[in-house]
């Protein structure tokens, strides 16, 4: 019982500790010295509308090398946890088929959520949105079928290509610039139009190999947990 | 966004860390361990989104027909926190894979249960006497007896 | 050299690892070996062109607050050649299934991309990007043994892990908060107005308490004795010597740049002595020789983080040799230790059936006390003398410390030595020894420890030659100044950007 009351005294304790030295400076002006000097340079120097995306993708370009290698890590490393081989069948052929609603539904969603998960990640770099939110919604697009259909399921083999290429495209275009610029992942191919869908040289390229990734990496994750909870 | 707002979030964020936290220290079940995580996570995030936040500023996004000098909030947290999501995602699969595995071969979701039998293990892989004193937890707590039949013991092994 | 160079250290092993599942079967088997060996001497060229001067890559050629930096310095480049060289011996060859060892080797090249970046960046999210990237593969690799303790074992560790990685983003959100800035450079520049304050110091603990977890720092190792127990030696091998050195170059790097202040050494310095103190009496008490091992690795790290509190070229030059030598031995003992496996009463007569291997471990465990001629003397004589050296009581109490855990950690290990050496267990004991000493790759282990021990006797041969370049590495690494207009020639150029 004193354990009890001794964590939740320090979990208070430690959120007080945080509210006063969050409150020590003013809120709301935040001093932004690499911020601003982003902000300022972005649009010229990078030439994506979207300056979050030249941050994620151009000034910290191998933050997200580390966060799209970060994923493949837990991706093999659940693999390696829940161990079921490549294209084996799950002993799931006894589940029951989803309801009427449920595969019309998936059969009518499917081609949507790839138009949407596509569009999201071409645009990255001018709206809101971009690989990773765009990769997610590819990602629901091929578990949905599965859900509907639990004995179809998507090769594992297909997606390993998908997660392999996509991760090398990701380092080549980066090795392209070392090799054109002497620099690891600086932009390629000139900034373009401002605002223009072709603009901001090799950041959709970019954000494309990310959003492939990402929505492959994660479609395997969940196959792989449905498997399992059939399998067993 | 006014004063109250902004404190509000504040709290809000810190709660969640709080609440995250005190949960991980607490729960037994393992499921319930990884939901508080993913809450002191949302929270930490919250917090990164919260430290770039500017007064009467826009979303880092040039519209056409926009000004380019508009004030904009700080980009960078909001890149940090796309970092950090995409992390706890990764870390929260690979947990929830070792839960549901521990969980086949040992038939509970009991983190004390699931550790006494864990220890129970290594001394037998070791062949060595379990040296409870060492293991067992600060207060001294009695490891719980293992009365159940082991569950589909080792099956992890086979996979 | 050109420093662009730098960037292939972390490139080329994801590259390789992304790849490996779609190389032809054929040539799957060569492609991590082949690459590690490529960051190798990419590390050996990296050291002889930093010993002059440091190296920096903007990477993405954007200048250092803006975009990310890659630093490297003699430290630097050499512990990029540590990490090339001991996965290279840990690598894993086989002994499993076709495609779970495609997991393994992509998860071991991942692991060594992301210690390389650890060792390389100067960015302090960037590094915590490549710490949990680190982070993720040994929790990746510690299930791999695929049995259910292990797996039990692995959850604990990731719950404590993600704990701490929780404490280290917010520490970063709070330094970013106060300064705006990520850049360790930059940061350092600042820190005397922004940093050096109440606020400063609970980042700084938040940040140490999150890669504490991995450099095995007192109050949240708990991890380590079990994770040690259940996974392969391998993998035991690679966290225990190399992805705990790794975090503690971190910390130290932190402390050096950004708070070279006397509180953060005293917490530092307090944390080490219990770790030492904790980690080594425990060690004594353990009854199985991994776990013995995985206490002793928690108070060896103990008297890393002492070192490093003590200010100066000499911590760090006492730092970097406890961490070297520790790289070398922890690994070595693990793969022994395999060899036998479990209880120490297995042990009887270990020396008769493996004379070779016995005789490896002695040799491991003698430079570990720290015994003359062996470079675990020289490491443990540079923490002392630099901690005599020091005018405050705590840090004779340290020295004190370090003392009197030598003598506990001379009593466990001769103990085991002494068994190994003594007569064959009899009785009842006996099945039990033959049972224990089947052994599953147990040439691939004598290599291996037989490399980390050519290692060793040649450091030994060449202590006196290697006390140069230690000391220039050291003074190298503890200079801060020269980190921050190495990275940041003109400060002016920002102020006028930020405007």
């Amino acid at each position: 019982m004193l354990t009890r009351y001794g964590a939740l005294l320090f979990a208070a304790g430690f959120a007080f500790l945080l509210f006063v030295l969050f409150t020590s400076q003013p809120l709301g002006a935040p001093t932004m010295l690499a911020g601003q000097a982003v902000l300022n340079e972005a649009a010229g120097t990078v030439g994506a509308a979207n300056i979050v995306t030249a941050v994620v993708l151009a000034y910290r370009g191998i933050d997200t090398l580390g966060e799209l290698s970060i994923l493949f890590a837990a991706a093999t490393a659940v693999g390696l946890v829940l161990g079921r081989s490549h294209g084996k069948q799950a002993s799931g052929e006894a589940t029951e088929p989803g309801g009427f609603i449920l595969r019309a539904g998936s059969d009518l969603l499917f081609p949507l959520l790839l138009v949407v998960g596509f569009y999201i990640i071409v645009h990255g770099h001018l709206t809101p949105g971009g690989g990773f939110q765009g990769g997610v919604v590819l990602a629901a697009a091929f578990v949905l079928p599965v859900l509907a259909r639990p004995s179809e399921t998507v090769s594992h083999a297909a997606m390993a290509w998908v997660e392999g290429l996509a991760g090398t495209a990701f380092i080549a275009t980066g090795l392209a610039a070392l090799a054109v610029d002497h620099a690891f992942l600086a932009p390629l191919l000139g900034t373009g139009q401002l605002g223009a869908l072709l603009s901001g040289g090799t950041l959709p390229l970019l954000y494309l190999a990310v959003g492939l990734k990402v929505g492959a990496e994660l479609a395997s994750l969940l196959l792989r947990m449905t498997e399992e909870e059939s399998g067993t | 966004m006014s004063e109250f707002a902004l404190l509000t979030l504040l709290i809000g964020a810190l709660s969640l860390i709080a609440i995250g936290i005190g949960g991980l220290v607490l729960s037994r079940n393992l499921f319930r361990i990884v939901l508080a995580l993913s809450l002191a996570e949302a929270g930490a995030n919250l917090l990164l989104v919260l430290v770039g936040f500017r007064r009467d500023a826009i979303a880092p996004i040039i519209e056409q027909g926009h000004a380019l000098t508009a004030t904009m909030v700080d980009p960078i947290p909001q890149a940090m926190v796309l970092t950090a999501i995409v992390i706890g995602v990764g870390v929260q699969a690979l947990a929830l894979s070792l839960a549901i595995r521990a969980y086949v071969a040992y038939g509970t979701l009991d983190m004390n249960v699931m550790r006494s039998r864990m220890e129970t293990d290594i001394s037998d892989a070791a062949g060595a006497q379990p040296a409870t004193s060492q293991h067992a937890p600060a207060g001294g707590r009695p490891l719980p007896p293992i009365s159940a039949p082991r569950l589909a013991h080792n099956k992890g092994a086979q996979g | 050299m050109n420093p662009s160079f730098i960037a292939l250290v972390v490139a080329l092993p994801l590259l390789a690892a992304f790849l490996l599942p779609l190389v032809p079967k054929v040539l799957r088997r060569l492609v991590g070996p082949l690459v590690l060996l490529v960051v190798a001497a990419l590390g050996m060229a990296l050291w002889q062109a930093s010993l002059s001067e440091p190296l920096v890559l903007a990477v993405g050629g954007f200048r250092p607050p803006l975009g990310i930096v890659f630093y490297v310095d003699s430290v630097a480049a050499l512990f990029v050649l540590a990490v090339a060289l001991v996965t290279l011996l840990l690598w894993p060859w086989g002994g499993d299934a076709s495609e779970n060892l495609d997991r393994k080797q992509s998860l071991t090249l991942v692991l060594a991309a992301a210690c390389a970046g650890l060792t390389v960046s100067g960015d302090l999210f960037n590094v915590y990007v490549f710490y949990e990237l680190a982070a993720v593969t040994s929790y990746g690799l510690a299930a791999g043994s695929r049995t259910a303790a292990a797996q039990v074992a692995t959850f604990r560790y990731v719950i404590l892990g993600s704990l701490g990685s929780l404490l280290a983003l917010i520490g970063i959100t709070l330094i970013y908060f106060r300064s705006g800035t990520l850049n360790l450079a930059h940061l350092a520049d600042l820190a005397p107005q922004t940093l050096h304050d109440p606020l400063g110091l609970a980042a700084f603990f938040l940040i140490l308490l999150g890669l504490g977890v991995k450099a095995e720092l007192f109050l949240v190792n708990t991890w380590a004795p079990e994770v040690y127990a259940t996974a392969e030696a391998r993998v035991s091998a690679l966290l225990a010597g190399l992805v705990s050195k790794l975090a503690l170059l971190v910390v130290a790097r932190l402390l050096v740049l950004v708070f070279p202040l006397p509180e953060a050494r005293e917490a530092l310095l307090v944390l080490g002595m219990l770790g030492m103190i904790s980690g080594e009496f425990a060690a004594y008490r353990a009854r199985d020789i991994k776990r013995m091992l995985a206490w002793s690795s928690i108070g060896q790290l103990g008297a890393a983080f002492i070192a490093f509190a003590i200010p100066g070229p000499a911590g760090v030059a006492a730092g970097l040799a406890i961490a070297l030598h520790h790289l070398v031995v922890k690994p070595a003992l693990f793969l022994l230790a395999e060899r036998w496996g479990g209880s120490l009463a297995r042990l009887a007569g270990a020396a008769r059936r493996s004379p070779l291997g016995a005789a490896l471990f002695a040799l491991f465990a003698l430079s570990l006390i720290g015994v003359p001629p062996l470079p675990g003397f020289w490491a443990k004589y540079l923490l002392l003398s630099g901690l005599a050296a020091q005018p405050d009581n705590l840090y004779l109490l340290a020295g004190l410390v370090v003392l009197v855990t030598t003598v506990v950690e001379a009593v466990y290990l001769f103990r085991v030595v002494g068994v190994m050496y003594g007569r064959e267990a009899k009785g009842e004991d006996a099945g039990l020894t033959n049972t224990g000493s089947a052994n599953t790759q147990p040439a691939s282990a004598l290599a291996g420890s037989g490399v980390f021990a050519a290692l060793l006797l040649a450091a030994a041969l060449a202590a006196p030659l290697l006390a140069a370049p230690l000391g220039r590495m050291a003074t190298q690494m503890s200079d801060g100044a020269a980190y921050v207009a190495r990275v940041l020639p003109s400060t002016a150029t920002l102020s006028g950007a930020a405007q």
